[in-house]
């Protein structure tokens, strides 16, 4: 008969082995894998916390719960503040833009009729510019 | 905290059961806040991350359809775990980040009396607890998330899929390298004596 080996009890406490048929036909392992799994939870028992850090990680904890209300309520009216200078700027900035100046009609129909009979296309003419004297 | 716990109640109108919050948050701290130390191997991150904890719990509590849970216990551990996990992400960018001190934590844990008479097996037992304890930082987020949940808090592969959100298969594929990488520290606290 086959005992199991340590890697086999290892991987049987952690759930990486299922039981088996030998497990169940030997006494012996299966008394050990009782003993290992007593051992690890003996061992994994949890240490004691100090009971002042506790108490203080929760005055903490309900000192973070109130925060959120508390910022939402000093900062809303910082926000709406930023938003209002924000319109009141951009308002200011779009009126003083410049406008490029009004033509007449007269003045409109006349540059056409010149495109219309001119040869060649407005876009060359700044290119007569770099050959004259 | 009974007079925080007023004050809160207090301020925050509408939300009876603060103090319900409160007593549940007791009972599952120091669980939370040992979970997140040994994710996280350090005392003063660890307590954040246990107040972020909560702090996410009584956000989504507060949210109508979370209010009836099934288990509560391992809906907390979730939010711990993933808390921890975030926060092991974002520390690969923190190079400036201090070490933990050992002294630090003797100021806030202490072991729990062993019922072991033989003072000498009581010491040699915790010098293993502790070694293993170190040796967790061998492993990678997933495995030390999955074997802290199996080896301290005694969970089925399938509330640790549960918990992490994966297949039992790879809870099993993680479970199994932790245990690999952790073989010699294991070996010294089951075999130490020469068994089988």
């Amino acid at each position: 008969m086959k005992h199991w080996t340590e890697t086999d009890f290892e991987q049987g406490l952690y759930g990486l082995k299922d039981r088996d048929a030998h497990l169940d036909e030997c006494p012996e392992c299966r008394g050990e894998l009782e003993r290992l799994t007593q051992e690890r939870r003996r061992v994994a028992a949890q240490p004691e916390v100090s009971r002042e850090f506790l108490e203080a990680q929760r005055r903490n904890i309900y000192r973070r719960l109130e925060e959120p209300r508390r910022n939402w309520v000093a900062w809303r009216w910082v926000i709406s503040a930023a938003m209002l200078l924000a319109l009141a700027l951009g308002l200011t900035l779009q009126r003083s833009r410049p406008t490029a100046p009004a033509i007449s009609d007269d003045q409109l129909f006349s540059d056409l009729s010149r495109m219309e009979q001119s040869a060649e296309p407005k876009a060359i003419q700044p290119l007569h510019s770099l050959f004259e004297e | 905290m009974g007079v925080m716990a007023d004050r809160l109640e207090a301020s925050l109108d509408g939300l009876a059961d603060t103090r319900e919050f409160g007593s549940w948050m007791v009972a599952e701290q120091k669980r939370i806040f040992l979970l997140c130390r040994r994710m996280l191997q350090d005392v003063e991150e660890a307590d954040s991350a246990t107040q972020d904890t909560f702090l996410k719990a009584w956000l989504a509590l507060k949210r109508p359809e979370s209010r009836d849970l099934d288990d509560p216990s391992k809906w907390v551990t979730r939010i711990a775990i993933n808390t921890c996990l975030d926060r092991l992400r974002s520390r690969r960018w923190q190079f400036w980040r201090k070490r933990p001190h050992p002294d630090d934590e003797a100021t806030v844990l202490s072991m729990a009396p062993s019922a072991d008479p033989d003072a000498e097996r009581q010491v040699m037992a915790r010098e293993i607890v502790e070694r293993l304890e170190r040796a967790l930082d061998k492993l990678s987020n997933r495995q030390r998330a999955a074997f802290t949940l199996r080896h301290y808090e005694d969970r089925s592969l399938a509330e640790i899929a549960g918990i992490l959100d994966l297949h039992v298969g790879t809870v099993k594929v993680h479970l199994f390298r932790a245990v690999e990488k952790l073989r010699e520290e294991l070996h010294d606290l089951y075999f130490r004596e020469g068994r089988k």
